[in-house]
């Protein structure tokens, strides 16, 4: 199943080297040009004891272009386009696989369709991100010269810095073949997102944010390289090939399945499952509604890649009896999770908070569908029919991710704009959107139906191929044998679960759509919200988006699923 | 060729696509005006509706009419769902295998007629209701919607404009709906989608459950969600006297889909949905929903559950009875105690549609046609009812039932709408609820008797017989006739002069009676080709059973 791959070693060939790794080096090319670019002058160099001054760009004086506040972020968004264009041409013809090895021939980074597919998720999300927080965010005119001014253009670029950094962290825990290098590009993604969350260090709330999620992701994260040093301890080695061989001979042995167990706990966090979830509502309800789309989404996307990279290729599931341990913790866990997630959103008044518990509910979606994949049966026999299922599981989840981009951080968009008159914390500040801007209240009830899963909008072709995953894994062996009710799988138990609670989402989605068209607006909110022409760009391309993968779910699933045989062929 | 033979695309373009994408753009351009732009415009937007309703109307007819008179084109008889007409099909997502799959039969053509037919009643009826440049392209969007899920023959399309038909409804509610509008849209909403996601888990069952060697299937998963294929494989297996699928999980999936389409129709206790979003709704609204929306349940049934499982729908006999037994005395019975006119109308459709069920539960083939005949009837008669308590909440201001009194002599057009309304639902010989009531009645008898069944069970429907007449003859007596002081005007009116009906609400009420009285008189119109269809079904699928063993 595994097609041609061809390696590259660092630093030996060099262009190779660069064709294969380009979106990422447009990032780094990216990272430099908003380091330099806003900071370039008038300034000169004086040779030393003559009169002569050589022009010497770095400093001095800015030209119009340069303190241009919304540079740093058009600079970003159009760094993040070229990556992810690269991405997306790359599938074009065939993706070339490649593995950058080290000069021990050890595969490093892996090129192919699987992390390129999660690319364009990071990509795109955090594309829309800076395109979104061009205008919202905090900024004087260009005309403003002052040092407040002039130190507000500075946090502009910090923040797109960070943006950029967060990119190229996820990037690497997408190609990462060694579960260091994953770590390395998790902490990297972490570190910049804790101070994208606290960004906005004048209000309390980002503040509050910032600390509660860095101390609790901060802990996750010990714990979880905790649990790698376990796993290094156990067979001495973190390439994933040699993980998954030892866990296939001796994987029920108790000191994998703690370091298992406490991995578990380091990407829970960032999928915010419950009970590591805690942190994740205040942190998005601090942070700059983009920046908590971006947690939503790509965050989320790059937390699922880990455990799908974990339990799924290193603990690999061909050790029939060893996947059934984690399988049933993981079982409870959805569980729990989509339906504390679902409880706590019906509850909450705040539309940042409540999307929050609602990304949870959609972390114990997945997490279920994960689940399915480890109650495979991988009995001789069943191997084809198994694996057909793994890969409709997975396409599910590439599916889902993919389009979550398009419904959830487009509802934190539409928040974004809100919060530029300092709504958006409340449900009623959304009241009588419908009258004060028509659009604007269509997108989010377009948004809001997708989360329901509503046809035909691509929130309920990702619920469906998630439920059709997972009940295709629970009917594999009723197929094979005689039909009785009593031999469809446990796992059947999730996808009603997942349907029930997906009927109870739909309260508090619906709910945005009424206060939006019922409501009357509060005081002192009239008139139509502000321009922010980019954001509104992206909402736009959201809707579109959400729409066109719904009616027409045909191309992104066939990308989704050459990703997904990827990842399922590496077995 | 016979003259104006109907090509296959006759279906998606004119009856899905044309209605759902004018009114998309229709909307999208309205929603760029200012309120006043809008205002001025309405009158344009409604007239664009109703000629786009009108050509899908002239459009169903003619099918009819070819179908039927103009005789080489095609015949009713002997029609299966390996011979559909109109049948289209397009790849939509391959990997799957969904396609989108169009199609009519005699179940289904009906109610695109019916649908059809409403739409531009609806508009006319509705005429002056405010807000017009988006209401009328709701109502479109509304029809579009409705004949998509009577016409799909792929599951995943069929659910699509399932669960599509709530948003344009949830928003008739609540943006011209009465004072509780958003506690009933949310309901009504929340209350469906529940029930049709249960079923949704139950159709993706089926799916992995079929064998993968089907054809249609998707080059993916090997399955398809081809309804006909489906069911052709459902029909070989029971055929054979087993089970589809087995008997435990035949049961469970019975179950699972019956939710879905229970809480549609709904039958009690699933019902408290309906007199909240109806007594809600506008009329408009009202008049698609119980006119058509709540068919959506019993074509379901047909369509589904009870092709595939009808081992499973023999086992469940006994409480499919219970379940339209209860909905029928419970409707009637509830009725009584209403003083909302419309609260009272849509009570009574629950009891109606307990009718519907009595009718599919007597496993016969007269109870089925009954069943068939009277979706259609109660489809031509309660959009009447709500259209005439629009009429008197749009003039009076008012529908509490005591508070007007002898408004025959104030308004004779619409007392008289009511009376014909009201007597043509209460089943008066002549009007079309009396055939498809007398069907289910000598049905429902022979069932009893040839099965063994206790002759009790027609308690229930004589009691709701006389039940019906008294909440009938009862709100209408104290509406239009009693008290007349001619002089004295309901209050809710403040002294104003009493109106009647304008001259549009006039014409719908008139096309309206018509067609119940056509339907009454001349049924075979509509009840030939129900009939042959159920005869085809019962060779097809349930002869194979019943004579197999069965109770």
């Amino acid at each position: 199943m595994s097609g041609h791959v061809s390696t590259v070693e660092p630093f030996s060939q060099g262009s190779d080297l660069i064709t294969a790794l380009a979106p990422e080096f447009v990032l780094i090319i990216g990272l430099f040009t908003l380091m330099i670019v806003p900071n370039m002058g008038d300034a000169t160099f004086r040779i030393p004891l003559t009169q002569v001054r050589l022009p010497w760009f770095f400093g001095g004086k800015r030209r119009n272009l340069e303190s241009d506040p919304r540079l740093p972020g058009l600079l970003a968004t159009v760094f993040f386009s070229i990556a992810f264009l690269l991405c997306g041409v790359s599938f074009v013809n065939g993706m070339a696989r490649t593995e950058i090895v080290t000069p021990g021939g050890t595969p490093m980074l892996k090129v192919d369709e699987f992390s390129r597919m999660f690319e364009l998720i990071f990509f795109g999300a955090l594309a829309l991100a800076s395109a979104a927080s061009v205008n919202r965010f905090p900024a004087t005119s260009r005309a403003d010269r002052s040092p407040n001014g002039l130190y507000n253009n500075r946090r502009q670029i910090d923040f797109y810095i960070l943006l950029i950094t967060t990119g190229l962290g996820m990037s690497i825990v997408a190609l990462a073949q060694d579960l260091f290098m994953l770590f390395i590009g998790l902490e990297l993604a972490s570190f910049s997102t804790y101070v994208l969350v606290a960004f906005i260090k004048e209000s309390r709330e980002g503040t509050e944010a910032g600390m509660k999620y860095f101390i609790v992701g901060s802990v996750a994260s010990g714990v979880g390289l905790y649990g790698l040093s376990l796993l290094y301890l156990w067979s001495g080695s973190l390439q994933f090939a040699d993980l998954s061989v030892a866990f296939a001979e001796n994987g029920l042995e108790p000191l994998p399945l703690i370091a298992l167990g406490l991995l578990l706990v380091g990407f829970g966090f960032k999928v915010s499952a419950a009970p590591f979830h805690f942190a994740a509502p205040d942190a998005y309800a601090g942070a700059a509604a983009p920046i908590a789309g971006v947690l939503a989404t790509a965050s989320k996307a790059m937390g699922v890649l880990g455990l799908l990279r974990i339990l799924l290729v290193v603990a690999s599931p061909e050790a029939t009896d060893g996947s059934a341990v984690w399988l049933i913790a993981l079982g409870v866990l959805s569980v729990i999770t989509m339906t504390w997630g679902n409880l706590a959103a019906l509850g909450s008044t705040n539309p940042k908070r409540m999307l929050a518990y609602s990304s949870v509910a959609h972390a114990g979606y997945m997490l279920a569908a994960i689940t399915a994949i480890g109650a495979l049966n991988w009995e001789s026999g069943y191997v084809d029919s198994s694996n057909d299922a793994a890969l409709a599981v997975v396409t599910a989840l590439v599916f889902h991710l993919a389009v979550l981009v398009c419904f959830k951080l487009g509802a934190f968009l539409v928040l974004s704009l809100l919060e530029a008159e300092k709504g958006g914390h409340t449900l009623s500040s959304l009241g009588g959107l419908a009258k004060r801007d028509p659009f604007l209240a269509v997108a989010m009830f377009v948004f809001m139906m997708s989360l329901a899963g509503v046809p035909p909008l691509s929130g309920f072709v990702s619920k469906l191929l998630v439920i059709m995953g997972i009940v295709k894994v629970a009917l594999l062996d009723v197929v094979a044998t005689d039909l009785s009710f009593a031999d469809i799988h446990w796992v059947w138990y999730l996808a009603l679960l997942m349907v029930i609670n997906s009927a109870i989402s739909v309260f508090y989605y619906l709910r945005i759509g009424l206060v939006m068209y019922f409501h009357e607006p509060e005081e002192g909110r009239t008139g139509p919200l502000p321009a922010g022409r980019s954001v509104r760009f992206a909402i736009v391309l959201c809707v579109l988006t959400t729409v066109y993968f719904g009616v027409g779910a045909g191309q992104l699933i066939a990308l989704c699923e050459s990703a997904a045989n990827a990842l399922v062929g590496a077995w | 060729m016979g003259v104006g033979r109907l090509t296959t695309d006759w279906i998606s373009l004119p009856l899905v696509a044309l209605p759902i994408f004018s009114s998309l753009v229709l909307l999208a351009f309205v929603a760029r005006l200012s309120p006043a732009a809008k205002e001025h415009i309405g009158g344009n937007i409604r007239l664009v509706s109703l000629v786009i309703s009108l050509v899908m109307l002239a459009l169903t007819t003619a099918m009819f009419i070819g179908a039927n008179f103009i005789g080489d084109m095609h015949d009713w008889t002997g029609l299966n769902f390996s011979q559909l007409n109109y049948y289209e099909r397009y790849d939509w997502i391959e990997s799957l295998g969904i396609h989108w799959t169009v199609g009519m039969d005699a179940l289904s053509f009906p109610m695109v007629w019916l649908t059809t037919f409403l739409l531009p009643i609806t508009i006319v009826a509705t005429w002056h209701e405010k807000n017009a440049a988006t209401y009328f392209p709701l109502i479109l969007l509304m029809g579009g919607a409705l004949i998509g899920v009577f016409v799909s023959l792929d599951l995943f399309m069929f659910y699509v404009f399932w669960e599509l038909t709530l948003i344009p409804m949830f928003f008739l509610i609540l943006k011209w709906g009465g004072k509780d509008r958003k506690y009933a849209s949310q309901k009504f909403f929340i209350y469906t989608f529940t029930a049709s996601v249960i079923m949704l888990l139950g159709l993706v069952t089926v799916y992995f459950l079929q064998p993968e060697d089907l054809p249609h299937a998707g080059k993916w998963t090997g399955r398809t969600f081809d309804i006909p294929t489906l069911i052709a494989h459902a029909q070989s297996a029971n055929a054979s006297g087993e089970w589809f699928l087995g008997e435990s999980l035949q049961k469970i999936l019975f179950i699972m889909l019956m939710v879905g389409f229970l809480v549609k129709l709904p039958s009690v206790p699933f019902h408290t949905w309906l007199p909240d979003a109806h007594v809600q709704a506008p009329t408009g609204g009202s008049m698609l929903l119980a006119g058509v929306m709540l068919k959506m349940g019993a074509y379901g049934m047909f369509r589904l559950p009870l092709a595939l499982f009808p081992h499973a729908a023999q086992h469940f006999q006994f409480w499919l009875l219970t379940f339209g037994m209860v909905s029928l005395v419970w409707g009637a019975v509830v009725c009584l105690g209403q003083t909302n006119l419309k609260k009272m109308v849509a009570y009574s459709s629950v009891s109606h549609m307990g009718v519907i069920l009595i009718g599919i539960a007597t496993m016969q083939p007269l109870g089925w046609a009954a069943a068939l005949f009277m979706m259609f009837a109660h489809g031509i008669i309660s959009p009447m009812l709500f259209a005439v308590c629009g009429a008197f909440k749009h003039h009076y201001h008012s529908m509490e039932i005591g508070a007007m009194r002898g408004m025959a002599k104030h308004s004779p057009w619409l007392a008289t709408s009511m009376m014909f309304a009201w007597m043509a639902s209460l089943g008066l010989p002549l009007l079309a609820g009396f055939v498809a009531e007398l069907m289910m009645f000598l049905a429902l008898w022979h069932f009893l008797s040839s099965e063994g069944w206790s002759v009790l069970w027609m308690v229930g429907p004589a009691f709701v017989l006389a039940v019906t007449a008294a909440y009938y003859l009862w709100s209408m007596q104290r509406t239009i006739f009693e008290g007349g002081d001619e002089t004295q005007p309901p209050e809710s009116l403040h002294g104003e002069a009493v109106p009647d009906i304008s001259d549009a609400e006039k014409g719908a009420m008139l096309i309206m009676a018509a067609f119940t009285i056509l339907f009454g008189v001349m049924p075979w119109i509509a009840l030939d080709m129900m009939h042959d269809w159920t005869l085809d079904f019962f060779d097809a699928f349930l002869i194979p059973i019943l004579t197999g063993g069965g109770q």
